[in-house]
């Protein structure tokens, strides 16, 4: 890879400005980034990898953003009794599943199970580059497991162990017996087609009989196994189908694929007759494909969602009856088990305070985006982050009784309610698939009075020639290629019902924060005294800040040019403490003694220095730079747009205002948000829920259609329909577009085949088709049919 | 002409052979990751396994 001129080349992003890193890669010094991105550099040299630089196809990701805090967390993988969540054990060895995020090539997977063997103890590594994920097994007596994470970690990726879900199991079978099958399919056709364009050569020279029966004879051979084998998934759906009392297209395939085979070995045994296994063969591997094909975009999708259920160790700090201190996973608390909540902390379960006072962030199960102050008494729940002190809780509910899996419980009963949508090509197949059948026995039935002899063949040409081939392949071969369409423009389909229902869409819900806005609070207004500098006096707050994990002292990060004193929390009123010999004072106006002055929809910080009001700072989350395109886009598709939050502060009307939005629901909890979709979507039934958030899952899982933020929380993407990758809301907007696009396509290709089929049709049924202008007819249907749907692709 | 009475059954069992293969290639799962089985034939093997390399890391 070319070394670019103010680019890093470990991660290929822009150097900023006065940073001047190098390390000597492959005999030149190449520039880097940033401090982490030359560690790993430089870790990926000393190892001896450097043929790493040298094959990649990819960037790095950047390794900006790898801290030493990650590498706390990982100690927690290595207790026994979190392990047993995640980890096989082996006889002398442990296996595991890792996610690691940020292969970009083959080469990142190279570079990682070269590392990994180096370290005595590591018994197999095997990174899969396309699914981003790692089999490792390992002897626990030689290196824990927390020490191969962080050499993982060295390399500039991140590894954790995961869940695989229980749809991407179910894919993971079918598409490999779907490929075996594709392959004798595929191979098996090869050959029989080579004797089939033998046997058409019959038709214009005489060919010595014996040597016609011969290749009929092979021919049965090679597609004996296709009938018997690969076409299985016909069958069992056309069973399936009339198990259910209903048509669909496998019943005419599977019509077609055994009567054309019976008539073929029927015509091979007796030497009369004509002979189909050419047709069966390539129709069988034709329709294989697509269903293939279909099935790698489902697998893709789920393996990726799949992926984001990390295995987050929940450990928890009992106090036993001694006062000692112990570590104990999550799962082993019993009710009213004294707990320890350090800040910056997720807690492990549902408890009361006894002891200390602290603010909670709870916008995961809520909505709300500020924390909340949790005083003795108060109820606190699993999942929610501890931001300012330790306090200590009462066990209440542990893991399947607690809040948040009261939430899970409820998206799961959600899901199972979610109607089911036939696809388009259902509908159409089942008044296709009735017509050819009624007219196969018609025919029969003529030709039974007319011409006996002849009435089998007739019938069969009628069923072979319209053959169902470009009509069953219509709509899959166009949403397999918008679906590859849109998961490069970024939505990611997880649900077949997915294109269909965006086409669809008349009304979109929306969550609010983290989906229309950033999710995040920001600086909006600085107003100083005037004798103040407005760097310094965000320069002070950072210091003061430094410390603490609140959303409120996010926003101040990038200021840190001093250091604080003295700092206490004053918990829900504010911080105070020393910097640079002044006394400050932050927060709340009523924690100054000051007036308050509120701007609507913001949040006000004041600063005190030296007990003189110094500046007032205001705070709010900013709405994403996209939203407003995303609701006047909506409006110029006739698309309503409303919002439905679980937070309750003056951002709601303020967010609302912005983007024109006059529909508004706020304060919602998760039930009631289930309750104001269902409302909503008997009155408008093609309704698309947007979410990101824990409380959102039940409501994504309830929707008729939804999608999750990429940037949300794994429970709402593992309910919604389709992930937002890169959270960009526009590109729901390209994507309903291509939706509506995708179904005009698919009503080209089935008027095609539909117009196909009924041309030939009275031909065959006259008798006047011959089997090879059939097979030459069903190919080229096929096609017009596939090459009709890559235009969805292109562009 | 008479030839083809040998050479298609051999082509058979070729045809065989080939699936087999192919079983044996979808069942060790040759097919779950295509970037990479292309590119590992690039890399060096100069230290492949543990074993022949001691080098502390």
């Amino acid at each position: 890879m070319a070394s670019n001129q103010g680019l890093c080349f470990h991660c290929n992003e822009v150097i900023p400005k006065g940073v001047n890193l190098h390390v000597s890669i492959l005999g030149s010094s190449q520039a880097m980034c940033c401090q982490g991105c030359a560690a790993v550099a430089q870790t990926i040299i000393e190892s001896g990898l450097e043929d790493y630089y040298q094959h990649r196809t990819a960037a790095a990701p950047s390794a900006q953003g790898l801290v030493p805090d990650a590498l706390v967390k990982m100690l927690e993988y290595d207790d026994e009794s979190v392990q047993l969540e995640f980890v096989a054990q082996n006889e002398n060895s442990k296996e595991v599943l890792l996610s690691i995020e940020g292969i970009a090539c083959a080469a990142c997977a190279w570079l990682i199970e070269k590392q990994l063997l180096h370290i005595p103890g590591v018994q197999k590594i095997h990174v899969n580059s396309t699914t981003q994920r790692a089999t490792l097994v390992w002897d626990d007596q030689h290196v824990k497991l927390s020490q191969l994470l962080q050499s993982v970690q060295k390399l500039g990726y991140n590894a954790t162990p995961f869940q695989t879900d229980k749809q991407e199991e179910i894919d993971r079978k079918l598409y490999r017996s779907h490929l075996l099958k594709l392959g004798v399919a595929g191979l098996a056709t090869m050959q029989v087609m080579m004797f089939a364009i033998a046997l058409y050569g019959d038709l214009f020279d005489d060919m010595e009989l014996i040597y016609r029966d011969y290749f009929r004879w092979v021919s049965l051979i090679m597609a004996t196994p296709v009938l018997l084998f690969s076409a299985q998934p016909f069958y069992f759906g056309a069973y399936r189908s009339l198990k259910a009392k209903t048509l669909n297209m496998d019943v005419p395939v599977s019509i077609a694929l055994l009567g054309a085979y019976s008539a073929s070995l029927y015509a091979t045994v007796n030497g009369t007759g004509e002979v189909y296994f050419e047709s069966v063969s390539m129709f069988t591997f034709l329709l294989l494909l697509g269903r293939l094909l279909e099935l790698r975009a489902r697998r893709k999708a789920s393996e990726t969602s799949s992926n984001m259920l990390k295995l987050v160790p929940k450990l928890a700090m009992r106090i036993d009856e001694s006062g000692q201190q112990q570590k104990v996973a999550a799962s082993q608390l019993k009710h009213s088990d004294i707990i320890v909540i350090l800040p910056g902390e997720v807690v492990p379960a549902d408890g009361q305070v006894v002891f200390g006072e602290s603010e909670f962030d709870e916008s995961s199960l809520t909505g709300e985006s500020l924390p909340i102050t949790k005083k003795h008494g108060d109820k606190v729940f699993a999942g929610t982050i501890n931001h300012e002190q330790t306090v200590h809780l009462e066990v209440e509910a542990v893991s399947q009784n607690t809040f948040i899996a009261n939430i899970m419980r409820l998206q799961e009963q959600a899901q199972s309610e979610k109607p089911k949508i036939a696809t388009i090509a259902d509908s159409v197949a089942r008044y296709f698939v009735f017509g050819l059948l009624v007219i196969a026995a018609l025919t029969y039935t003529y030709w039974h009075f007319h011409s006996p002899e002849d009435a089998f063949w007739i019938t069969l040409a009628v069923l072979v020639a319209t053959c169902p081939c470009a009509l069953s392949l219509a709509t899959p071969a166009a949403l397999t290629a918008a679906t590859h369409k849109l998961s490069k423009t970024g939505l990611l389909v997880k649900r077949g019902h997915v294109l269909e229902s965006l086409a669809k869409v008349t009304s979109v819900v929306s969550d609010k924060t983290g989906t229309l806005t950033e999710g995040k609070l920001q600086i909006k207004h600085v107003n100083t005294r005037d004798d103040v500098d407005e760097t310094t006096t965000l320069n002070l707050i950072g210091a003061l800040e430094a410390q603490s994990s609140h959303p409120i002292a996010n926003a101040f990060s990038e200021y840190q040019s001093y250091t604080a004193k003295n700092i206490e929390h004053h918990t829900g009123l504010g911080l105070s403490g020393e910097v640079k010999g002044l006394q400050l004072k932050l927060g709340k106006a009523s924690f100054c003694g000051q007036p308050a002055e509120p701007k609507a929809g913001m949040l006000e910080l004041v600063l005190m220095v030296d007990d003189k009001l110094a500046a007032r700072v205001y705070l709010s989350d900013t709405i994403k730079k996209d939203a407003v395109r995303f609701s006047q886009g909506l409006k110029t598709r006739d698309i309503s747009l409303s919002m439905l939050t679980g937070d309750d502060s003056a951002q709601v009307e303020y967010v609302a205002k912005q983007l024109h939005i006059t529909d508004i629901s706020s304060g919602a909890l998760p039930q009631q948000k289930l309750e104001v979709v269902r409302t909503k979507t008997q009155k408008s039934p093609h309704l698309l829920m947007l979410g990101d958030g824990v409380n959102d899952g039940p409501v994504l899982a309830a929707a008729p259609l939804s999608v999750a933020m990429g940037l949300g929380t794994d429970i709402a993407k593992s309910s919604a329909d389709a992930v937002l990758l890169g959270s960009k809301l526009t590109t729901l907007l390209t994507a309903m577009d291509l939706a509506k696009k995708t179904k005009k396509i698919i009503a080209q290709n089935l008027a095609w085949a539909l117009g196909y089929n009924a041309l030939i049709l009275p031909l065959a049924v006259a008798g006047i088709v011959t089997p090879y202008m059939a097979a030459i007819g069903m190919s080229l249907s096929s096609l017009a049919v596939l090459t009709n749907s890559l235009r969805l692709n292109k562009q | 002409m008479s030839i083809i009475f040998v050479l298609i059954p051999i082509a058979l069992i070729f045809v065989c052979v080939g699936i087999g293969i192919f079983f044996w290639a979808v069942k060790s799962e040759q097919f779950e990751d295509l970037d990479r089985q292309g590119i590992n034939i690039l890399f060096d093997d100069k230290n492949k396994s543990k074993h022949d390399d001691d080098r502390p890391s």
